[in-house]
């Protein structure tokens, strides 16, 4: 915002309201309201008890006491629920900022400075917030010779692969994945495969000297480490003999996977962090080569989504890392049971001087928990622990441990300078696959001792 | 035009240079990035393999030497420490040396000191903005914080004595404007223990990283013959295995009394070029602590000049060692109060010459840390 | 084996410095204190007396008009004009003071060294800024005001490291 600000004309104000506005009404009536028709006849409609859940009885229930608990369980475990918040790409997004937050604010302490620290009125909060408005609001400039339909198809591409990386990451016990599939391992490996792709892809496209030199370097270094990769993960695998995420976590209930493969966590480290770009492996965005590698003819928002993918597949990588070795949701449950007063009784109500005058009583409170009844099992002793204490404790301790292998991806950003290019040639060719073979002999090793795996003595 | 003068190196075995146009890709990296400072050099590159280097400066030249000629020897003291602003007492000081060599006038004892303890505070000074910037050139974000940090701690002495923190001023001929504040000497010895524990912590993250060693160790070999013949001077010469520090061969002021001990590395390659300022650093400690307890505890820190000084006519050429190497001045009067023709010859300018040379055959990967460890300093060396 | 050694020393290095204090002045919530009252000349022994080299202090009582500053300026970046003032004083004559231009000045302070009348001095006043050029030259009424300059926090080296506060 410039002091100086330009005069203003009524005119022109009135033009730019009345244009907004008739854009507005002609976008909702003629795109939105087909589009919520045929979402709607797409969408299988639940059934509560006993009666088709339209949306005009969705609104009519939601002021019934007795029915919102059920109402809203059912849009809890709903697909779309899985897709854009929960395991999906709102709780992905969430982390990524906070990722970003505390990357600059620990990057800052380790450097001996602040940091944000003027936006947002604790100790920079909405730095991240005002970097995502400077961003839309900024112009889009495309090179005149670039190719305009890939260029700008490729930030799209981008964060569409590193969502689809992220769907396929189990969160907590009883199915909390977006894309649950039996050979979840091998569709990580394949989704993968697409960075490179995408950005060579871009950096082609932009038609020009250093992005050229960047993709060029980016597709050296994402397609040298991704054969290390897959084979530090295979160790798990033969250790397991499945290849289904949650099922790979299951069977870390009594210890986690890296005690056992301590060099392949090692190994799937480092080649996490080239295919990240993180730092020591920046290759492809080296500012002080190449300006800013394949990033350099991105403006605007199309670099904000370019950053938005980045710290998703940051997310998901770091996900991956605690699934395979670390014991993903597995710890002891530590949530407490509900009260089981709380559930027949009610919950009192106080009136301003104290009393209880007002008892409200919503049956099924557990929320989380899968079927409304499992408060009366564990009362009766049959079961543990409720679906809903596995879910919560499960989902903290799965959070816990993807922020400690975040924390140990950050610290490497205030310490190392940059690779170059025959140096991690070197690295990820010879040494890194060195290492990979070596973990899959121990674990072939430790299966054909009948130590670890089916009939073992673990 | 380089490629008469310079000889070329040997190329790596198995590069090949055929085909010249077809190949080779011109890059510019040019002012306008954030990998040269102020200047441009025109790479050629075959692949990863740079073929043909040719810096091009000029690009802050604003005419300092001839604008000197309209200014008097008093007024030109705030328009010649503008080539290095933050380094502004060592180029002001072959200059200073040179006046009071041509009017003719001695410095007392206590000032030589206090030139001393201000010339070696910004050889820090400029040295920590030079290493800085060699951290973010590969890619070391920790490196450009750190020194710029610990930096304030000098800069912070500097404003206290002259009261400005860059751009001094504070030489003249005939010693120094102003005298230091009560007290400073325990502030100063504190400021400047305090930095020196902070510049050995450099050790652990930037001088024994393995990354950075594998980096710029054997990367743009200046071998010690090389080094003389080419004319580097100063770190880049110290690097090469070639033992020579104006201070303590050809001293002026006080230096002949303080015990100076130079610094030499015998490698000669982009390591060795980027640790030995920072000995150099370690060493300006040990000297500030010799100075402040060897300065006379009183006494004059100016003598009086007469108004519109003049020298007769006369030329004089003194040399000093400031942070990029060796800084000299010639001045030309001919009995008037502004010279006829001043003259100044920086150790920037001087280590060019040998990049041309050193990128011949380097892989591009190679050259932001073969380019600023000559010691280069864009504004100084266009003038 | 060195390389992993090396490895571990540099990360270790980092994690220690997430202890140490951080060193940043938060500007302008806290400003730097400073020792004396600005940089000032005294012509009677040549010799200048530390301070800082901020805006200019014009004693209306001290000046003469002898143009000294002026002329010092000239040569480096002639920031001085001597205009008119309204009021009389017995030294001064021919009632001109200096007034300083300070999209110009590079606050050198060699007009601090010539004048010989002590009426010239430098404050510790260094936030200057304008929104007009107009607004950076200031008279020699302005230029009379002594600052009120804030300054609370100071550099300090302690065991945890060194801070500003």
């Amino acid at each position: 915002m410039s002091v100086i600000a330009p005069k203003f004309r009524l005119g022109y104000f009135l033009k730019a309201i009345f244009d907004n506005a008739f854009w507005i009404l002609t976008l909702v009536t003629l795109a939105g309201i087909p589009a919520i028709q045929i979402a709607l006849f797409f969408m299988p409609l639940p059934v509560i008890d006993g009666e088709l859940l339209t949306a005009f009885l969705a609104f009519t229930w939601l002021f019934n006491p007795a029915m919102q608990i059920p109402l809203i369980k059912t849009l809890l475990y709903s697909d779309l629920f899985r897709i854009a918040a929960f395991p999906g790409f709102g709780f992905a997004a969430l982390i990524a900022a906070g990722t970003i937050f505390v990357e600059r604010k620990m990057l800052a302490k380790l450097q001996l400075r602040v940091g944000p620290f003027y936006c947002g009125k604790i100790e920079g909060i909405l730095q991240l917030a005002g970097d995502g408005l400077k961003l839309i609001s900024k112009e889009i400039i495309i090179p005149a010779k670039a190719d305009k339909p890939l260029f700008w198809a490729a930030p799209v591409l981008f964060v569409g692969t590193a969502a689809a990386f992220v769907a396929l990451i189990p969160v907590a016990p009883g199915g909390w994945v977006v894309a649950d599939l039996d050979v979840g391992l091998l569709a990580v490996f394949a989704v993968i495969g697409f960075f490179p792709i995408i950005t060579i892809l871009s950096a082609w496209s932009a038609n020009s000297k250093f992005p050229f030199i960047g993709g060029i370097r980016a597709l050296h270094q994402m397609v040298s480490f991704e054969i290390p990769l897959i084979l530090s993960l295979l160790g798990v695998v033969i250790l397991t003999g499945t290849l289904n995420l949650s099922e790979i976590v299951e069977s870390q209930s009594n210890f986690p996977w890296i005690i056992f493969m301590p060099i392949g966590a090692i190994v799937f480290f480092t080649t996490m962090l080239a295919e990240l770009e993180r730092i020591p492996f920046d290759l492809p965005e080296a500012e002080s080569e190449i300006v800013a590698g394949w990033l350099t003819e991105f403006s605007g928002m199309m670099y904000g989504l370019v950053q938005l993918g980045s710290y998703l597949k940051l997310y998901a990588f770091a996900a991956l890392f605690v699934i395979i070795f670390l014991g993903g949701w597995t710890g002891p449950v530590f949530w407490p049971p509900l009260d089981t007063e709380l559930i027949t009784e009610g919950v009192p109500i106080p009136n301003y001087v104290g009393d209880p005058i007002l008892t409200v009583a919503t049956p099924g409170l557990p929320l989380f928990d899968k079927d409304p009844n499992e408060w009366v099992l564990q009362e009766q002793g049959e079961l543990v622990y409720t679906s809903g204490q596995l879910l919560i404790s499960g989902v903290i301790w799965f959070v816990l441990k993807t922020v400690g292998v975040i924390f140990f991806i950050l610290l490497p950003r205030g310490v190392f300078p940059r690779i170059r290019l025959d140096m991690l040639l070197h690295i990820g060719w010879y040494k890194l696959i060195g290492l990979a073979f070596v973990n899959i002999f121990i674990a072939l090793g430790l299966v054909y001792a009948g130590v670890i795996g089916p009939g073992g003595i673990l | 035009m380089t490629e008469q003068v310079i000889p070329t190196k040997q190329m790596p075995p198995g590069l090949q240079v055929e085909n010249i146009d077809d190949r080779i890709m011109t890059l510019n990296v040019g002012p306008q990035h954030p990998g040269s400072g102020h200047m441009r050099i025109i790479v050629k590159i075959d692949g990863d393999y740079i073929v043909d280097a040719d810096p091009d400066p000029g690009y802050v030249h604003r005419g300092e030497e001839k604008m000197a000629e309209s200014r008097n020897y008093i007024t030109n003291i705030p328009h010649l420490e503008r080539p290095v602003i933050h380094d502004s007492c060592n180029i002001l000081y072959p200059y200073v040396l040179g006046v009071e060599d041509l009017v003719g006038i001695e410095v007392p004892e206590r000032a030589k000191y206090v030139r001393v303890i201000t010339a070696e505070l910004n050889r820090c000074i400029y040295i920590q903005y030079w290493l800085a910037i060699y951290g973010i050139f590969l890619g070391h974000s920790t490196m450009f914080m750190w020194p710029a940090g610990d930096r304030e701690l000098l800069i912070d002495l500097m404003e206290k004595i002259t009261g400005a923190r860059v751009t001094h001023a504070y030489f003249i001929p005939g010693g120094v404007r102003n005298d230091v504040p009560a007290n400073f000497e325990d502030v100063c010895l504190r400021q400047v223990n305090y930095f020196e524990k902070r510049i050995k912590e450099y050790a652990d993250i930037f001088y024994d990283n393995p990354i950075l060693k594998a980096r710029t160790e054997d990367t743009g070999v200046l071998s010690k013959e090389d080094a003389i013949r080419l004319g580097t001077t100063g770190s880049v010469l110290r690097a090469s295995g070639v033992d020579y520090d104006i201070r303590v061969k050809e001293p002026y002021d006080v230096y002949d009394e303080l015990d100076v001990h130079t610094n030499v590395l015998k490698a000669g390659d982009s390591y060795a070029r980027s640790k030995i300022p920072w000995l150099d650093m370690l060493e300006s400690c040990n000297i500030i602590r010799q100075a402040l307890e060897k300065m006379p505890k009183s006494g004059s820190i100016r003598t009086k000049l007469k108004p519109n000084p003049k020298g007769g006519d006369d030329e004089v050429y003194r040399r000093v060692e400031s942070g990029r190497g060796a800084a000299g001045c010639h001045i030309i009067s001919k009995s008037k109060p502004e010279p006829y023709r001043l003259k100044l010859s920086v150790g920037s300018f001087r280590n060019l010459i040998a990049l041309p040379y050193l990128l011949k055959g380097e892989k591009l990967g190679n050259m932001p840390a073969v380019y600023w460890s000559l010691n280069y300093w864009p504004v100084e060396a266009d003038r | 084996m060195g390389t992993a050694t090396g490895i571990i020393k540099a990360l270790n290095s980092g994690i220690k410095h997430l202890a140490v204090k951080r060193f940043t002045l938060r500007y302008p919530e806290q400003k730097l204190k400073f020792v004396g009252d600005g940089y000032q000349f005294d012509p009677a022994s040549g010799v200048a007396i530390a301070g800082l080299k901020g805006r200019h202090m014009l004693f209306h009582d001290h000046c003469t008009g002898c143009q000294l500053c002026s002329i010092a300026c000239e040569g480096v970046a002639e920031a001085i004009a001597m205009v008119k003032v309204p009021d009389t004083w017995g030294q001064n004559k021919k009632a001109i003071m200096p007034q300083i231009d300070y999209g110009k000045c590079v606050f050198c302070g060699l007009c601090v060294d010539a004048c010989p009348f002590y009426a010239l001095y430098m404050s510790n006043d260094y936030e200057l800024s304008s929104f007009t050029k107009e607004g950076l030259i200031y008279t020699p009424a302005q230029l009379q005001v002594k600052p009120q300059v804030q300054q609370d926090s100071e550099l300090i080296i302690d065991k945890r490291g060194a801070r500003h506060g």
